[in-house]
């Protein structure tokens, strides 16, 4: 549990929190925002692996992937109830 | 009698956060916004940092055996001068795995305040425990924080003594890592630590080459190091 927590945590702090949240804020469309947020996740895991499949951990691809879209969702979010225009 | 229709202070404050700003430029609210962030992430890997301190892990009464130990190894004392505190072994550097082992960290603040080592009888009853745990981690990280400083690379064979020249070659060559060898560098080894090693290390459906030779390997770094072998000594 505390491992899962700690992923999550790890990944919020991480380039799929803050880069899929600022991703997202560069769009109204969910769908759009969601891939973003997607592939950001992909990108985080992909390069703490060294790009090598073998060293990725499906549980922190899993995690990075999901928080990657729900940050960019909270971002595309903002950006509509931020915006008047 | 009329009900007023004025909105709560949080719903006041809520629309005046989604209100546009009209008195202040997007520029100042850009250069407002970068300087806050510079501040909050300054501030916040600054704290972070803080909990790396070698005072801030044995500030906590039940690290005081652990400290005790460690100030016993070639980590903390030794010719060159240079020390690994706690946070080097402990504490990944890559900034997805510190901020993890920080969250997982929260368990070892319940404890004290559980007091679940707090005495040393309480200590030796979950030293396995304690010390399998790490092996786990470091044996599925390819003992990722030892290789902040050693890398076999960067190892001239021709100036180690004859048997670590040897064993690293064969580690090399095998690939091993770290802690399959090292496993109380820092750290008395409890009784029966082979075993339960070896376990962790089938759990996670990893290998180890040559168990016998490892053990053999293990004893002989400890009497090299002057810590003697601690397999059958309990402590």
């Amino acid at each position: 549990m505390l491992n899962l927590l700690g992923t999550i945590a790890g990944n919020i702090l991480s380039l799929p929190g803050i880069l899929g949240l600022a991703l997202g804020l560069t769009t109204r469309n969910y769908v759009v925002a969601a891939v973003l947020g997607a592939v950001v996740g992909v990108g985080e895991t992909m390069l703490f692996a060294k790009f090598q499949t073998a060293n990725i951990d499906f549980l922190e691809l899993f995690v990075a992937v999901a928080v990657g879209i729900l940050a960019a969702a909270v971002g595309c979010a903002i950006r509509i109830k931020g915006t008047t225009v | 009698m009329t009900k007023s229709n004025s909105p709560g202070f949080i719903r006041r404050l809520w629309n005046w956060f989604w209100t546009p700003a009209v008195a202040v430029s997007s520029g100042f609210l850009l250069i407002v916004g970068f300087l806050v962030g510079i501040l909050f992430w300054g501030g916040f890997n600054w704290s972070m940092e803080m909990t790396n301190t070698e005072e801030f892990c044995t500030g906590c009464h039940t690290m005081e055996t652990n400290l005790g130990e460690y100030r016993e190894t070639i980590h903390y004392n030794n010719h060159s001068g240079v020390r690994a505190i706690c946070s080097d072994c402990h504490v990944p550097k890559e900034w997805n795995h510190k901020v993890k082992a920080k969250v997982m960290a929260v368990k070892d603040v319940y404890h004290e305040l559980m007091g679940t080592i707090a005495t040393p009888e309480k200590y030796e009853e979950h030293r396995l425990a304690m010390a399998a745990q790490t092996w786990k981690k470091m044996k599925q990280s390819d003992s990722r924080e030892c290789r902040n400083c050693h890398n076999f690379e960067y190892m001239d064979f021709t100036i180690q003594e004859g048997r670590a020249a040897k064993e690293h070659q064969r580690a090399i060559d095998t690939s091993m890592t770290c802690i399959d060898c090292h496993q109380g560098i820092a750290h008395q080894l409890p009784e029966g630590y082979l075993k339960e090693y070896n376990r962790v290390v089938d759990e996670l459906g990893l290998e180890v080459d040559s168990q016998q030779d490892a053990k053999f390997d293990a004893d002989g770094i400890r009497g090299f190091l002057g810590l003697g072998s601690k397999e059958n000594a309990g402590g």
